[in-house]
């Protein structure tokens, strides 16, 4: 064993995707290694280096520039410089590496440099492919294996996805035969303290029956306790098999609003599961959430339980769930506080006077939102409605907003919310709004009016929007002007060029100690995804699904709608697992992400996403 | 004939002292790795030095004495045009019969069993011998090596041959001393005057770590003072 060339051994190991190679393999690789110092101020290759090579740099600073001055990226100690890794050999066959080789690599400082012949790293990669896959793909197939690698984790560290029913449910199941009466099984279920019951004839199951059908079903319509139970009971119950996992039990308990599920072995009944059963394994979860959201009675209950909000979302990082997901399952639950707080106010004002709908805009409705964002909302109100009207909505507006507020939605800072007059009108004026900012649009409003175009129905009439929205669409789709207004507004929002030693390096060259993930990252995804939509006439408002809908039209192909949706949600990982972590020490969630809180392998894929989503910002630039 | 001024000059005297030297020895010396190594002229003085061949070399010892104190290990790299690939290196340990102090074990990592597995002193001799033919040797601090080569040579073949030395720690300290200020003699360490040349960390006492730690050294040096190429092999040589 090499034991004389551990510093330079361990120097490799510790970089992707060495980092993988057997002990003896990295041996090799280490006596293939070339060390070069190159001053600063020059360039590489090193003077008398012709072959393609891979350059690892291990003390100094380079700086990678196009061919126009422009330039692409920082290298510090650690860091991979692949632009000559391709050179000559097939810069005709591949486009990406042809504009690699037009690259200007320029020592900002003296450097020490290792490097070895493309040709060795070919012949390891022959064995080892995670090797060959790193070097022969581009930034966009390296994040794509690494989100394919992400969402199978996300599915096996899910408790409920590796678990069979088996494991969750009560057995022998509580039956009760068809013949007895209501009061039997009534009595039954005091006795033996379950809430359900399985009606059997002839040993075979033919219903379930709930305390909750003796109310509905037997006392509410006054119907006689001795009555037999098969009166009352749901027949057709569904029933899942016990080696179905247990998320499906979820699944299909949360489509059929049921909470009681039979479970069954060969077709033989052999136990019961119920939603609470699931969810103690679960934590807190969304629908569990939702439903005490609909039963609190007040608004200190809500507050209450807004509380748990945090805790949700530290859940739903922790079980691996995507950035999607959690984003989904946060948006859904301030759904239900809104139209809860909705549902108190028409209690407490009575009745609206006309036809409306409570809208959430920006991220609420792309069903992005995560713990306690802040509020965008509006009011769209039917045509019919008088001036006096107005009043009522205003009273509605005011108590949902608050409402919203005391559970931790901070006030819209931009003021974009039903409080304010201009954002709760009849559906002509919004009309009007949609018409002036397409036909007539000037950079500076439609900065401020972009969160309009994310536009959802939370409660209400929705075809109130629909209206709306079909007509808006029809118009963007003919807007070049428009769109190439919001093109401008979205490049201002560019993604850093990646990483500098412990620094993100900014467009502008500047350091800074940390990296904002929601302005360099997601949002200049969620306004190319706006854009994809609104020329295409999309009437989605979700990122993934606005992608998704515009693959393969004009303004996207599939493949870079693959990659986007690849790059956003990687960074949406990395949002949510910093927002967790900070959540878990009890500060507030933010966007900033400091560079030391990721690994190594993390830091290349983000340089990767970052990449994915400038090429994309340059081509809609280009077409404009 | 050379002319009468070239003659003259110090440059020429030493290199025709030099040479002088080697001739002589090749014509006593017996055939083998030795006299091989005598064969190869050296490289002319004035060539500038990033044109030079050079073989960094670092040794391992028991001690400081060469007449007492055995050679445990031997490691080289070849450095060419600010370039080295650890193709050329070598690392051997050195077979003796001398019981290993508990102290140097300690510092050098090289316990009797691993000592067991090297090879005998000539052979390794042999095979620095073959490399530095036609080559300078870069050391940091030239005495150990220039001593306990000498002492081996003379153990092996009877005689000794004289090579050229460059020696990173005197090129630091010439540097040092024309600054005309007090320094700390520890300054002059290999790792602290690589810290000072912000090359990597560097943890010592491996043999070849240490060349290839002498010639990274030696590289950054040259960067700085050479920034122009002027300088020759003859104004670094020890």
């Amino acid at each position: 064993m090499d034991t004389e060339l551990s510093e330079i051994s361990t120097f490799i190991r510790s970089i992707p995707p060495f980092d993988s190679l057997p002990k003896q393999v990295l041996a090799h690789l280490v006596r293939e290694l070339t060390i070069n110092y190159v001053r600063k101020d020059d360039y590489l290759p090193p003077k008398g280096i012709n072959e393609p090579r891979l350059y690892i740099l291990r003390k100094g600073a380079i700086s990678c520039r196009s061919a126009d001055g422009e330039l692409v990226s920082r290298l510090s100690e650690g860091d991979l410089c692949d632009a000559f890794y391709h050179t000559e050999t097939n810069a005709l066959s591949n486009s990406q590496t042809a504009t690699a080789s037009q690259l200007q690599v320029h020592t900002d400082e003296d450097c020490l440099i290792y490097s070895v012949e493309a040709t060795v790293l070919q012949n390891i990669g022959e064995r080892f492919p995670s090797i060959s896959d790193y070097f022969s793909q581009n930034s966009a197939q390296r994040l794509k294996n690494k989100m394919t690698q992400v969402n199978e984790e996300a599915i096996l560290s899910s408790t409920l996805m590796n678990t069979a029913v088996s494991n969750f449910y009560q057995s022998p199941v509580a039956s009760i035969n068809a013949d007895q009466t209501i009061q039997q099984a009534a009595m039954q279920m005091n006795e033996e303290g379950y809430s359900c019951l399985v009606v059997v004839e002839d040993d075979n199951p033919v219903g379930i029956v709930t305390d909750k059908d003796i109310r509905r079903r037997c006392v509410a319509t006054g119907l006689v306790t001795s009555a037999a139970i098969s009166e009352i009971m749901t027949r057709d119950m569904c029933t899942i098999d016990a080696k179905s996992n247990a998320y499906d039990a979820l699944m299909m308990m949360t489509a059929k609003h049921i909470h009681h599920l039979p479970v069954t072995k060969n077709d033989e009944l052999v136990g019961m599961v119920t939603v609470t059963d699931l969810i103690n394994n679960e934590g807190h979860n969304a629908i569990n959430l939702s439903s005490i959201i609909h039963k609190a009675n007040n608004l200190t209950e809500l507050k209450e339980i807004s509380q748990l909000l945090p805790k949700l979302q530290i859940r739903l990082a922790k079980l691996g769930s995507s950035a999607d997901h959690v984003g989904k399952s946060i948006s859904a639950i301030t759904m239900a506080f809104t139209k809860r707080l909705i549902e108190m106010a028409e209690y407490k004002y009575g009745q609206a006077p006309v036809p409306y709908a409570w809208l959430a805009a920006g991220s609420q409705a792309r069903q992005e939102q995560l713990a306690h964002s802040d509020q965008d909302n509006a009011i769209i109100i039917c045509n019919s409605m008088k001036p006096y009207d107005d009043a009522w909505f205003e009273s509605l507006a005011t108590f949902v907003c608050d409402g919203l507020a005391e559970c931790g939605f901070i006030y819209c800072p931009g003021d974009i919310m039903a409080t304010n007059p201009k954002w709760r009108q009849p559906q002509k004026i919004w009309q009007n709004y949609f018409t002036d900012w397409v036909e007539t649009p000037s950079p500076k409003a439609l900065l401020n009016s972009c969160v309009f175009f994310d536009l959802e129905t939370i409660y209400g009439d929705a075809s109130l929007l629909n209206k709306v929205r079909k007509q808006l669409l029809i118009k963007t789709q003919n807007s070049t002007l428009f769109i190439a207004h919001l093109t401008k507004n979205a490049l201002n929002l560019r993604p850093p060029l990646g990483f500098f030693r412990d620094f993100v390096l900014k467009q502008n060259g500047k350091h800074r100690a940390t990296l904002d993930l929601k302005h360099n990252g997601i949002a200049p995804v969620v306004d190319l995804a706006r854009i994809y939509a609104l020329s295409e006439g999309i009437s989605a408002v979700n990122t993934i699904e606005r992608i998704q809908q515009a693959a393969g039209t004009p303004s996207l192909t599939r493949g870079s709608a693959e990659n986007l949706i690849d790059a956003y949600e990687f960074l949406g990982m990395l949002r949510v697992e910093h927002q967790a972590k900070e959540l878990m020490r009890g500060e507030s969630a933010d966007n900033y992400l400091s560079p030391k809180e990721i690994s190594k392998l993390e830091r290349e894929h983000l340089k990767d996403a970052f990449k994915v989503i400038k090429s994309l910002q340059d081509a809609r630039q280009s077409s404009y | 004939m050379p002319s009468t001024t070239l003659t003259n000059s110090p440059l020429f005297s030493w290199l025709l002292g030099y040479e002088a030297k080697r001739k002589q020895l090749l014509n006593k010396a017996p055939a083998g790795a030795l006299r091989d190594f005598l064969s190869v002229p050296m490289p002319s003085m004035a060539t500038p030095i990033d044109k030079v061949a050079i073989l960094a070399v670092d040794f391992e010892t028991t001690g400081l004495n060469a007449k007492q104190d055995k050679l445990l290990s031997v490691g080289f790299i070849t450095l060419r045009q600010q370039q080295m690939s650890l193709k050329t290196s070598y690392h051997q340990i050195i077979k003796t019969k001398a019981q290993l102090e508990e102290s140097n074990v300690i510092i050098h990592h090289i316990t009797d069993s691993q000592k067991e597995q090297g090879q005998a002193l000539a052979t390794v001799v042999e095979a620095l011998l073959k490399a530095l033919a036609g080559k300078v040797m870069l050391v940091h601090f030239a005495r150990i090596e220039k001593q306990f080569l000498t002492e081996a040579c003379h153990h092996i073949y009877g005689m000794a041959p004289i090579f050229p030395m460059i020696d990173t720690l005197a090129l630091a300290k010439r540097r040092l001393d024309k600054r005309d200020v007090a320094y700390d003699p520890s300054e002059l360490r290999l790792a602290n005057l690589r810290h000072k040349m912000q090359l990597p960390e560097h943890h010592g006492h491996n043999a070849l770590n240490d060349a290839i730690a002498t010639a990274e050294l030696f590289m950054a040096q040259m960067s700085k003072a050479n920034k122009d190429g002027k300088i020759t092999l003859k104004d670094v040589l020890l």
